[in-house]
């Protein structure tokens, strides 16, 4: 009897001690800052969205290693979107019901404007670090997104910027269908047409084609003092690249910060020699080779732009979270509007983050870089900003 | 002329890549009426193929070209025993082996996007990196390569068909399983080997396609769409016209890109036009499939 008695005792403080584990689970889970990151893991932008999360994962590892934010660890709350903007939707009500704080859009544009639906109504800060479409903050009134990629006006900017000495009068664009990617040629028709520099070839290479063949004749006729190359999925911009060798092409090409993603050193080996592209990553700034050494160090990986700009936009929302002291999102959402001279690992130099009074697009519109491929290999910076 | 003449070659080259692929779908649809959508992912991993080997492991290109094609016959005699078979044995609706061979599509590339990640990964062309000038005709040696060897897999391809007797044994199945089934044809061996025909024919596009567009785990779509594009222009039960649908869509697309006075923008839809015109006004293509003869 005494023995039951005894074994009952036992079961019942065993009980006990799972039911307060499992209670005090969920505090410990409430205890965290849940930041919830929409990125594409099978979709059109995956090859982006991928190094970009790595970027956000390795600044929340950063931020854990060293206390967390405010005192408490930080939890990321990774969704798929699949590229997709309904299915964007989907999982940022999803991350915001799971009690997000801040969301960082990872994704493509079209994605990233449809989650914004969400952030509005629900007043959740939303970021995102790597877009680069100009319309992404200006086509929905939402006072709690805000977008840190450099747009396709700042690239037109630099690029001609770099380009001012030599008088270029008569140009072509070649570019691709995605929607970044026209968005993209929009605008630098926008800043060419400005700067007075006719357009005298307008070619897009569809994805999915075998050849860029017949596009690159019509910029070998229309013979241009320079080609501007606007398409941001690769596919394309191989096709282009291996047509305009193998028509005979000597027209100096342009490109936009696409081309500044390290694949085309493997992918496009003997085709990119002397291509003057724009970019937001300067390997001599002091802070990016930090941030590179650090990267290194942790996965064994060297990094590149596209991490640099997950790990810019992770350590916003923490410096943002951190000057509000607390979660609360309006607080958040008013220290993220206030940011100024927030220096990071991308930019030149002397770039900093910051939001114009009004504005919710941060990345400083005199802080791109332009580079020239040597071979096979990114040069050196040859040009710093728009001016 | 010149720039029309260069533009014939590369036109000719795509054309040939879309037969190919156009003949994939036609290998499997003639005989078992299944549609297989999945034939762009199995380009795609033709494609990889020849990045693993060729790229990463240097073999010589043939050898490499060869790997590649029997690892893909392995892929079309699996897919159609594991997916496709077990349904056709349950007595399963027509529709269901081309729902499992979309949801195959989805596996294939995505085992690749996986494995390989999502960049490009470059193939190098059969011959190098060069232009030829055969007279007036100019073109990248790759392109008069996938030429070459397109039109002797169609010309391989229409002797099986037309002058073997294992070749008659498919059309027989073409005609009527059932009777062919009588006359003691084996089916399930000639849908077996229908499905690893199409297995090499596609990879086959896919390692000639590569060193143009690189080995891309999305590259997979738009060949199919091409292909079964061809296929629909050139009609669904002749070898020849799988062929003469890829180069009729290649020519109309790089000849509006080249010439029409369109925006660029547009002059993409042009192809979708020609098929929708096609299934409006000869919806079996422009070669009619052979009749059982009475």
């Amino acid at each position: 009897m005494k023995r039951s008695i005894f074994t009952f005792t036992r079961s019942v403080l065993a009980a006990a001690a799972v039911g307060t584990a499992m209670m005090a689970m969920p505090a410990l889970a409430q205890n965290t800052i849940k930041i919830g990151m929409i990125t594409d893991k099978v979709g059109v932008a995956k090859a982006y969205a991928e190094p970009v999360a790595a970027g956000v994962s390795f600044a929340v590892k950063e931020l854990n290693a060293k206390g967390g934010i405010l005192g408490r660890q930080v939890e990321l709350l990774v969704e798929d979107d699949q590229a997709k903007p309904d299915v964007s939707a989907t999982v940022a009500r999803k991350l915001v019901d799971a009690g997000a704080v801040f969301l960082l859009s990872v994704s493509l544009t079209p994605a990233t404007q449809q989650a914004q639906s969400v952030t509005k109504e629900s007043k959740t800060p939303h970021m995102t670090p790597s877009n680069s479409g100009d319309t992404l903050t200006t086509q929905v009134d939402n006072p709690n997104f805000w977008q840190t990629g450099p747009l396709g006006s700042t690239q037109i900017a630099t690029l001609l910027s770099y380009a001012k000495n030599k008088n270029y009068k008569r140009v072509a664009i070649v570019g691709e269908n995605s929607d970044l990617g026209q968005l993209t040629t929009r605008f630098f028709k926008a800043g060419l047409e400005k700067a007075g520099i006719e357009i005298v070839a307008e070619e897009i290479v569809p994805g999915g084609a075998t050849t860029a063949d017949p596009q690159m004749q019509k910029v070998r006729a229309a013979n241009p003092d320079a080609m501007f190359m606007t398409g941001i999925t690769t596919g394309p911009n191989l096709l282009i690249l291996r047509s305009y060798r193998q028509l005979g092409l000597k027209t100096p090409v342009l490109a936009n910060y696409n081309m500044s993603v390290p694949v085309y050193m493997t992918a496009a080996k003997g085709l990119i020699d002397g291509i003057v592209f724009v970019d937001a990553f300067d390997p001599a700034k002091p802070a990016t080779m930090r941030f590179v050494e650090a990267y290194k160090k942790d996965t064994g990986v060297e990094p590149y732009n596209l991490i640099g700009y997950g790990y810019d936009g992770m350590m916003m929302v923490a410096d943002a979270i951190t000057r509000a002291g607390s979660t609360d999102k309006e607080k958040i959402r008013a220290t993220m509007q206030a940011t100024k001279s927030y220096k990071g690992v991308m930019g030149s130099a002397d770039s900093a983050y910051g939001f114009a009074d009004g504005k919710r697009t941060g990345f400083d519109t005199n802080g791109m870089v332009v580079r020239v491929y040597e071979g096979d290999k990114q040069g050196k910076v040859v040009h710093v900003g728009s001016k | 002329m010149n720039d029309f003449l260069e533009l014939v070659v590369g036109a000719l080259a795509s054309g040939c890549i879309y037969g190919l692929a156009a003949l994939s779908y036609l290998l499997i649809t003639r005989p078992t009426g299944v549609i297989n959508f999945a034939v762009g992912e199995w380009s795609m991993l033709g494609a990889f193929g020849g990045f693993l080997l060729l790229t990463q492991l240097g073999l010589p290109y043939a050898a490499g070209m060869a790997v590649t094609l029997a690892c893909m016959f392995a892929v079309g005699w699996l897919t159609e025993r594991l997916t496709v078979r077990p349904l056709v044995e349950r007595g399963a609706p027509p529709l269901a082996p081309i729902l499992a061979l979309l949801g195959m599509l989805v596996v294939f590339r995505e085992i690749v996007s996986v494995a390989v990640g999502p960049d490009p990964q470059p193939m190098p062309p059969a011959f190098g990196f060069g232009r030829l000038e055969l007279g007036l005709l100019a073109g990248s040696y790759q392109s008069f390569f996938i030429i070459a060897v397109a039109l002797s897999v169609f010309a391989a391809v229409w002797f099986f068909f037309e002058r073997t007797l294992a070749g008659k044994s498919f059309e027989a199945v073409a005609i009527d399983r059932r009777a062919a089934a009588l006359m003691g044809i084996n089916l399930g061996r000639v849908t077996a080997l229908a499905f690893a025909a199409s297995g090499v024919v596609a990879g086959l596009a896919g390692l000639l396609v590569a060193p143009n567009v690189s080995a891309h785990y999305l590259m997979g779509l738009p060949l199919a769409i091409q292909g079964f594009t061809a296929l629909v222009i050139g009609g669904v039960g002749r070898v020849e016209g799988a062929l003469l649908g890829g180069i009729i869509l290649a020519f109309v697309e790089q000849l509006t890109v080249r010439y029409a006075p369109v925006p660029p923008g547009l002059a993409m839809g042009v192809p979708l036009v020609l098929l929708i015109l096609f299934l409006l006004v000869r919806p079996t293509g422009l070669l009619r499939a052979k009749e059982a003869r009475a």
